[in-house]
Formats: structure tokens, sequence, C-alpha cells
């Protein structure tokens, strides 16, 4: 899978940009705040649909029209594909070959990207949710039928929380609760069975950067790997907070407030984790996910990478690039200085340097 | 928006609230209608006159019908005993399109949703439940649709049903008739699983 054309127009700081990336690398170079992390999240929204920053659509949009438009042409395997997405403050338009895509199945797994960008090396100490939605996005890829499964799950939880909010009795409360078991146990499946196959691969990569020194382990919190026992834990861990669910309003267990524990040298990493071995981690995580991608759909994400240099270090740096180069596939790379990528030993290397939102070929 | 007489602004406004209908579409129809003969034209509009004067719900199972008790309770070929409960009227057109059911139904105008403030009061559960009591029937189908809300207002009814010595059942739901079994995701194949039967 290549990118091979991505038009912008009118996109945060980039009033109008069309660039023919290489089927290699990509280094989008230039000083702070110029629109080279902007034109990596354009990438990203193209096989995405939804930025990895937070925000309201409008920030997506320049000052030059009511809307904006994120364009690409993908190739692979002698097939050209055409996406194009086009934001307004109150909707997203999405166009495949110039048909609006009918279901999320036809959407997601398709132009598959995987980002790796600074802020991510924090989420091993900060909270849940973070390392929750790590793996869901992940998982995502390799199954797109999850998202509807964890859109059912949360628009289930948002029932039974009304519920409980206005205090209401157990029979109201009971089909919803059943409703949540089934749902919660489908979720809780995806997220075992994904961490299960992708494990090992977490583990060597890990091995690979810090020479076998350390052991690196990922658990999620449930006992079973089966959707009946699933189902069965989950009733249980719901029955133990009836008396917290009735105190605060809202359901207390399941997987929306699971907590997948990241470990080194069976050690907490949130606890205990070093910088380094916080790095460490996520690389072996992105390695490994990328990966298992490869393995399981035998297509070639693009890789996007912001401001990899700032944050790892030279070891890091060197086993990360030996991994680029072992693989085929697409990169796009942000950086300040181009001179440590152009000694790394990148052929058919293509990079555009981006200045006030002007991107022109290097 | 192009600002015509103030008459064909009006159902231009009027057909603009119908469902599936924008500002241009309804500005097309209005144009249409005001080109068709009088006597065409008033034909529609006596057609919506007559179709609110004489529909109502039916008192027993609460679909749409001209007839009290409707033609559906009153058909003699029908089994007594057998009721099957859907969401909305629409739904009973679609098991009726089918011509795989013999029994009667029962219409329940929407699914629990405490989000939208819609609860078993809101419902037509007393009147099902009425029904049960007051009739012999032997089995209660429950064919909500299967979103997190009609299954959760299937379970609610089962719970309440089942002690009154009423079998009930769900419509069954799994892999669709002609698609591959390789394109079907787990929660559906899992359904299909536990739902298999002898052969």
């Amino acid at each position: 899978m290549t990118l091979t054309r991505l038009i912008l127009h009118n996109y945060r700081n980039i009033p109008t940009a069309e660039i023919h990336p290489e089927a290699g690398f990509n280094i989008l170079y230039g000083d702070n705040a110029q629109g080279k992390t902007n034109t990596l999240e354009a990438i990203y929204l193209l096989g995405h649909y939804k930025s990895f920053r937070r925000g309201r659509n409008e920030e997506l949009i320049g000052p030059a029209d009511r809307h904006c438009r994120v364009a690409g042409e993908f190739y692979n395997e002698k097939l050209t594909e055409n996406v194009c997405l086009t934001i307004s403050s109150d909707q997203k338009n999405l166009q495949i070959n110039g048909k609006r895509p009918q279901h999320s199945n036809e959407m997601f797994g398709r132009f598959p990207s995987v980002l790796f960008a600074p802020e991510e090396v924090s989420i091993t100490k900060g909270s849940p949710a973070g390392r929750r939605s790590l793996i869901d996005r992940a998982l995502c890829h390799t199954k797109p039928s999850f998202l509807d499964q964890a859109r059912a799950y949360q628009r289930c939880l948002r029932q039974r929380n009304a519920l409980l909010k206005e205090g209401a009795s157990p029979v109201l409360l009971f089909p919803w609760t059943e409703e949540l078991i089934r749902a919660g146990a489908l979720v809780r499946l995806a997220r075992r069975q994904y961490l299960e196959r992708m494990l090992p691969l977490l583990r060597e990569a890990y091995g690979e950067i810090c020479a076998g020194r350390e052991i690196a382990n990922l658990v999620y919190p449930t006992s079973y790997d089966t959707f009946t026992d699933l189902a069965e834990e989950l009733r249980r861990n719901l029955e133990k907070e009836n008396a917290r669910e009735k105190k605060y309003g809202m359901t207390m267990a399941g997987p929306h407030r699971d907590d997948p524990v990241f470990m080194v040298n069976n050690r907490v990493l949130g606890l205990y984790g070093s910088q380094g071995q916080q790095r460490s981690f996520i690389l072996a995580f992105k390695t490994a996910q990328i990966r298992d991608l490869e393995q399981e759909t035998g297509s070639v994400p693009l890789l996007l990478l912001d401001d990899m240099t700032s944050e790892l270090d030279r070891k890091r740096l060197d086993f990360f690039f030996r991994f680029l180069l072992e693989r085929r596939g697409q990169v796009f790379i942000t950086c300040t200085e181009l001179s440590p990528l152009q000694n790394a030993g990148f052929n058919n290397m293509r990079a555009f340097r981006v200045q006030e939102g002007i991107l022109c070929d290097y | 928006m192009v600002k015509f007489t103030p008459s064909f602004n009006r159902l231009v406004g009027e057909l603009a609230k119908l469902p599936g209908i924008g500002r241009k579409t309804a500005a097309r129809l209005a144009l249409f209608i005001l080109r068709q003969t009088p006597e065409e034209s008033l034909a529609l509009a006596d057609a919506i006159k007559e179709l609110k004067e004489r529909t109502r719900f039916c008192s027993r199972c609460f679909h749409f019908t001209e007839d009290d008790p409707c033609p559906l309770c009153t058909d003699v070929g029908r089994d007594d005993q057998l009721i099957c409960v859907v969401e909305e009227p629409q739904d009973v057109i679609a098991i009726e399109r089918s011509r795989s059911y013999r029994g009667r139904y029962h219409v329940l105008h929407g699914a629990l949703s405490p989000l939208d403030g819609i609860g078993p009061d809101d419902l037509k559960i007393d009147a099902l439940l009425k029904r049960l009591q007051q009739n012999d029937v032997k089995e209660v189908l429950l064919a909500t649709n299967f979103d997190v809300e009609g299954e959760a207002t299937a379970l609610y009814l089962a719970k309440l049903i089942r002690p009154m010595g009423v079998r009930v059942t769900r419509l069954a739901h799994g892999i669709p008739t002609g698609s591959d079994l390789e394109y079907v995701d787990e929660a559906t194949v899992n359904h299909a699983v536990e739902g298999r039967r002898e052969l």
C-alpha cells in the first residue's frame, strides 16, 4: 500500500498543497510549528477518518473557507484508489472512489496506517483509558467489526448509566445488565484475542531493542478467554460492584474500566518503569502491531513517525531504523534535522521541506 | 432558496417536515403539485385527509387499522395462542410480507431507552400483559429489533411473561441467507452457534 498523491486544501495552516510521495521513505523536514505534524495528521485521517489529536472539526479548517479537504490516491497491487474527506464544522463527508461508503467495514482497515508520536510514550504511565485506546486502535485494523461491538457496548453502557443515575429499580435495570454483560464480554474477548496473538511479537521486539536483557509483558485483567467464561466473569464483577453502582449512579465494572498492565521484568511500568523502558515498550508495541497487521491482513501499512529523533535515544533509534530498513512499505517521518536520517542509510528517500504551511521538494 | 408565493412557501415548509425530504426536494414536489390539474392535487390532499380521519390504533394489537379490531385480530384463520411482539407497525408489515407467520401481533410502539426517557409505561406493555391474562395464549414470540434497545426490551418482557406460564421465544438471528460464513462477524456467528439446530 502506497500513498502516491496527497492533496490538501485549507487544512489547518496549509492553504493548498499537492505532493507525490516516494514509495519508500518520505521526510517532512522543517522548523517547529510549520505544518509537519499537520501533514502527517492529514495522512492519518485518510485511514482513520478521525484525528489522533483531540479537538473539534473547526480546528482542522483553515481560515480561507468554511470547510477543508484532504484527498489521497493509494496504490496497492496495481489498483489505484481515491479517498476524499471533506470536513466542515458539523460534518465529515467521506468518498472512496467517488462513492460514499455504506458501512464501517468498507472504511476501516482499507488504507491502514500506524502512527508513532512522541506523546504516546506517556501512555504507559498515564490513565488506563490511554492504554485501552492504544489496544483498541491497533485491534480495529485487523478486525473492523470490533468497532460495531465497541459502539454497541458504549450505547448499552450509557443506557444503563442513565437508569443508575435516576436510581431505577432492579426490574428495570435487569435487561440492561444482561445486555451489558453480553456486549462487554465480546469487547473483552476481542481485546484478549488480539493481545494473545501480538504478545509474542511484542516480547520479541522488546528483546531486540534491549538486547534480550529484559522481558516485556502485557496483562489484560481478565482470567478467561472464551465468550461464556468472560460473560460469567463480568456478571460476577458487576455483582461485586452492586453497592458502589447505586452510590455513584454509574457502571463500575466492565471493559470501559479495565486497566491493561504494561510490565517489564514483572514490574509495572507505570509505577517503576524508567523513561527508557517506557520508550522501549511503546516502540516494541508499535513494532509488534505493524508485524501483526502485516501477518494478518497481508497488506503493508503506512508508517507515520512524528518527531522520532526527539524522543528516542541513539540505541533505540538504531533499532528502529534497522526495523524500518528491513521492512518494505511506505514511511513518513517528520523531523527538524535531516542529518540523522541521511546517515541512517535509507535509499529511495525523498525529503519535503515544510515552511509556513507550504510543502515543497527539498 | 427562492421565495415564491406565500402559499407555495407554506407547502414547501410542510413537505420539508417529511422524513428524507430536504428543502430542495420539497420545492420540486411543490412545483410538481402546482402543475397538476386541480383534480389530481386535490386527490392527494383528500387521500391525506382520509388517512388521518379513518386510521387509528387497533384496541387489541395496536397496529394501525381502519376497523377496530383490525383484520389481523379478527382473521379466523390465525392462531389465537401465539402472539408476536414487535416494536413498530412497519415490523408487522415486514413479517406479513414473508407469509411465514400465522399468529396474532402486538405492537409496542417503541423500545426501552432510558437515555430518551422511554420506560415500560411509555410502551404498550400493560396492554400486552392484560391480553395474556385474559386470553389463552401459549406462546409469545419476541420480534423486537436486534440492536441494544431491542434486545433489552426482549429481555425485560421475557422476565415478565415467563412467570405467567407462557412460553417465550425470540426470533432467531444468525447468518443471512445466501451469505458466506467467512464474512460474518463473530457476534453473529456466536448467535448462530447458540441457536443451532438438528438437521
